[in-house]
């Protein structure tokens, strides 16, 4: 009788180990093929004009425009979110404690942070691009301004998350040995606290920037695209995750090649950003101790 | 804690003493306290403390975890205020003036308390950095007036000759006991006239502990000093008073000496005696 | 030293210290607004981004008003519009992503959490969060070029022939003649074609497996060591501690992560644009073409002008209305555990 209890339940436990094993081997496995898929397909396709070419010549291009105007959206994007996400998460952290509205925007901040893209792109179409539109008698429309504003509402709810993190665990000793010494609270935040929490910082902007590079729905209905090469924020903007989009419903094989290609670029770019992030923030746990 | 209110009703249990009747030995009190209350939330951890703390003396407060020391302490810089729902009241009296009273500036208060803390808390600059930082908050100094003026507060932290060739360091890379004598320079920087020591040398080791009470030793020929701690020997060892606390009251105030040898209250004499605590 | 700071204290005169006693409040005020200005921004974009698509989707509310809600016709060149299809495709979609996400994702915790050795643990986790770090738009690709056609080409065939009125090789199955209703979910028009609602719902699976196991996998390391070990000291085996002790102690946490990945799943755009067919018939089955509201927004919203640009909006501000509250769900419930942990 307990004999058989017993072998009911190793049987039990055996298989939901299988399960386990197998299951983690399934995510292993798409992970893999993903990877493998980018890697193959994309290294194919590169050619030294992807990186000198422009889209305008279709198949006999490249992507450097879409490189270049990704590299202006996200920059932008990271200058507008990092000091207004680095304030808002501040404000959380040192001077929420007073007040009932700071667990809610806490709150709020997290929902944001898995937010539709999309929406929040189309939130900026309406309050920037159609704006832009009127007030310039539709000479400027869809512009690079517009998708670095789109892109940093996405960053932003990552970099306060982490500044946020970050200043809550700066030890109080270090608060209140500054106050001690009658130093203001702007003070002891700006050059105390903020550089205490420094490479933490760093790593929420790194990962917000991983976040957004791939980002392509909002760009759609904000910096649209450019088959040119533009380095002017007020014209239309191409991306490379926009341009991926547009040559993967391409008919043509050879335009998915390039397709594949920056794919692939961009994969290479966003893990790599991810492993900085993660050094970064290893080596900040060593320098706090 | 109600546990603790039910010890501390009970009858002839820490009735408040009053300072007034300790004798100092013909030195000027620096800070008087009176009638001094402290509410965290509905909790009463400080109840009515009155005591004279005595001019360039070094006046230990010692008691079990829990007691109210370090709370008291946090009281004399006003260092609580930057948290929520805690209350100070009551008078403490410093150059005649009390600085209790909310109008008495916190730049002046912070200038004329400085505080070392339990753990040592280098910011995150340059050794340099750390001690003027808060010195330029204060007071505009030309360049090689800072540098006299650091120069000065590492010595008198007895810390000079181990970092005056590191200066442009981060403070971060110094030993446990350096970072906390750092402290105290940072501290002292400021030219207070009372110098509030909490635990301060609770994470170090016994070689910085006993460089740190010379120190103590030193500084009190310049400056009024109260320092906390657990560590009975401690206070027997570097300091001229004694306040015994418990339970949020002062149980008993007096020359060192006599709190260690032949103490009035019988709750003092149990927890040096280590009867309990 | 000795000398001079007893003496010579020079203290800055009342007159300038009450000055800078001023100015610090002053800067200080100053810069506390500043701070929540910017954290009241937050707020901003999320109201913002509700009312903007309330805004412009007015057009569409005001014409169709609730049969909005339940029309199924999607038709710009009669400028006739209804939001059922793209609805139910973005609902199904994500509750298949969930049907499969979700055990994956609890043996991947479990796995990670239990049975794994030591050294093994950060590796594996560094790769599946890896594959939350490949942006949705490679999800997307391969979707289109890789998945659906092994789709069409293995899984497919292999439901039509088992659960189908009309499999390809002919034979009706038992289960089929005996619950004929089964079949209606897995009808097809075009058998060999990969795309479409099931296809959609796997590779958001895929999407959605690194969150929902980092999740369950944080919370699981929330129970403490001791309440295992007595289990485990009761002769527990390592499934019973999980399924007994670890479970019912994160269960609240575990259906937070479960809803964190269901809003994602709801408004992933790019991994279901190119593999959901983007038509507009309403049809219970899986294995039939259809849309989401993100992948509908995507796709029309270039070209779309008038009543039908108010449409997409309308469906965006759905979208976003849905995913608001499966989040704010989510977090309520992510929310306890943190007050349990005592943070």
């Amino acid at each position: 009788m307990s004999a058989s209890l017993y072998t009911t339940r190793r049987i039990k436990n055996i298989v939901a180990m299988a399960f386990s094993i197998l299951a983690t081997a399934v995510g292993l496995l798409f992970l893999a093929w993903i990877l493998w898929e980018t890697l193959s397909q994309g290294i194919a396709g590169l050619k030294p004009q992807l990186f000198t070419k422009i889209t305008a010549y279709r198949e006999e291009g490249g992507l450097a425009n879409a490189m270049v105007g990704s590299l202006i959206l996200n920059v932008l994007g990271i200058l507008i979110a990092t000091p207004i996400g680095v304030a808002a998460g501040t404000w959380l952290a040192e001077y929420s404690l007073r007040s009932r509205l700071g667990p809610t925007i806490r709150f709020l901040n997290d929902i944001l942070l898995s937010a539709p893209s999309i929406v929040l792109g189309l939130f900026v179409y309406t309050v920037i691009v159609l704006p832009s539109k009127w007030l310039t008698n539709g000479d400027v429309t869809f512009s690079g301004i517009a998708g670095g504003i789109a892109l940093a509402l996405i960053a932003l709810p990552v970099i306060v998350r982490t500044t946020d993190e970050m200043l809550r665990l700066v030890p109080g000793t270090l608060r209140e040995a500054a106050l001690s010494l009658g130093v203001p609270q702007w003070k002891l935040t700006m050059q105390i606290l903020i550089r205490a929490a420094r490479s933490g910082i760093v790593t929420g902007v790194l990962l917000a920037l991983a976040r957004i590079s791939g980002e392509t729905a909002p760009l759609l209905f904000t910096a649209f695209g450019n088959n040119f090469m533009t380095f002017n924020p007020i014209d239309k903007m191409p991306s490379l995750p926009q341009v991926i989009y547009e040559y993967t419903k391409d008919p043509s094989p050879d335009i998915n090649t390039l397709a594949w290609a920056g794919a692939f670029v961009l994969t290479m770019f966003v893990l790599a950003l991810s492993l900085i992030a993660r050094f970064v923030f290893s080596r900040s746990k060593v320098s706090h101790d | 804690m109600t546990n603790m209110n039910e010890v501390a009703s009970q009858p002839g249990f820490g009735t408040s003493p009053h300072a007034s009747g300790v004798d100092l030995g013909q030195v000027p009190a620096k800070m008087t306290v009176r009638d001094v209350n402290f509410h965290y939330g509905d909790f009463h951890a400080i109840k009515n403390i009155a005591m004279d703390v005595p001019e360039k003396k070094v006046t230990a407060i010692i008691g079990p975890s829990g007691c109210g020391k370090s709370t008291l302490l946090r009281i004399f810089n006003r260092i609580y205020a930057i948290y929520p729902n805690l209350r100070a009241s009551g008078e403490i009296i410093l150059d005649g003036e009390n600085i209790l009273d909310p109008k008495y500036s916190l730049n002046r208060l912070r200038s004329k308390v400085g505080m070392v803390f339990q753990k040592p808390v280098p910011f995150p600059m340059t050794i340099f950095e750390n001690v003027a930082y808060g010195i330029r908050h204060h007071e505009k100094l030309s360049r090689s007036e800072m540098e006299s003026r650091v120069e000065q507060a590492l010595r008198g932290a007895a810390l000079w000759d181990e970092v005056k060739d590191k200066l442009k360091q981060s403070a971060l890379g110094l030993s446990g006991g350096q970072q906390q004598r750092l402290c105290i320079a940072r501290g002292i920087a400021l030219k207070p006239e009372v110098l509030l020591l909490d635990e301060p040398t609770s994470a170090l080791d016994p070689i910085a502990t006993s460089r740190i009470e010379q120190l103590v030793e030193e500084l009190k020929k310049d400056f009024t000093i109260v320092i906390v701690t657990h560590n009975m020997q401690q206070a027997a060892r570097c300091s001229d008073m004694t306040a015994f606390m418990y339970m949020g009251e002062l149980i008993e105030f007096d020359r060192t000496e006599k709190i260690f040898t032949k103490p009035d209250k019988k709750q003092t004499e149990d927890y040096i005696t280590g009867r309990f605590g | 030293m000795h000398a001079t700071a007893s003496n010579a204290v020079p203290k800055t005169d009342r007159a300038i210290e009450a000055g800078r006693n001023a100015t610090d409040a002053r800067n200080d005020r100053l810069f506390g607004w500043v701070l929540k200005a910017c954290a009241l921004l937050v707020l901003v974009t999320l109201i913002g981004a509700a009312l903007s698509t309330l805004w412009l989707g007015r057009d569409a509310f005001a014409t169709f008003g609730w049969g909005f809600l339940t029309s199924d016709a999607w038709d710009p060149g009669n400028n006739q519009f209804g939001a059922l299809v793209p609805v139910m495709g973005t609902i199904t979609t994500a509750v298949i992503a969930l049907v499969f996400a979700v055990p994956v994702s609890f043996g991947i915790a479990l796995f990670l959490t239990e049975i794994a050795p030591d050294w093994l643990r950060g590796p594996v986790s560094s790769a599946i969060e890896l594959l939350a770090g490949i942006p949705s738009i490679i999800y997307g690709m391969w979707g289109l070029f890789i998945f659906a056609p092994f789709v069409a080409e293995h899984i497919k065939p292999w439901l039509m022939n088992n659960f189908s009125a009309d499999p390809p090789d002919g034979q009706v199955s038992w289960l089929v003649q005996h619950v004929p209703w089964i079949a209606k979910f897995f009808s097809s028009e075009y058998p060999f074609f990969g795309a479409g609602v099931l296809t959609a719902g796997l590779v958001l699976a895929v999407m959605i497996i690194p969150f929902i196991s980092s999740v369950m996998r944080e919370v699981f390391q929330t129970v403490p060591t001791r309440l295992k070990e007595s289990a485990y000291a009761l002769g527990s085996s390592t499934w019973e501690v999980v399924w007994d002790i670890v479970v019912p102690y994160t269960r609240t946490a575990v259906i937070g992560g479960i809803f964190l990945g269901l809003g994602r799943a709801l408004g992933e755009t790019m991994a279901v644009a190119f593999v959901l067919g983007n038509t507009f018939k309403f049809t219970p089955s899986i294995l039939e073409t259809g849309s989401s509201i993100a992948s509908t927004i995507a796709n029309q919203f270039g070209e779309a002008e008038g009543l039908q640009k108010s449409a997409l909006m309308a469906l965006a501000f759905l979208l976003f209305v849905v995913t608001f509250i499966v989040l704010l769900i989510a977090r309520l419930m992510l929310r306890r555990l943190a007050t349990k942990e005592g943070r």
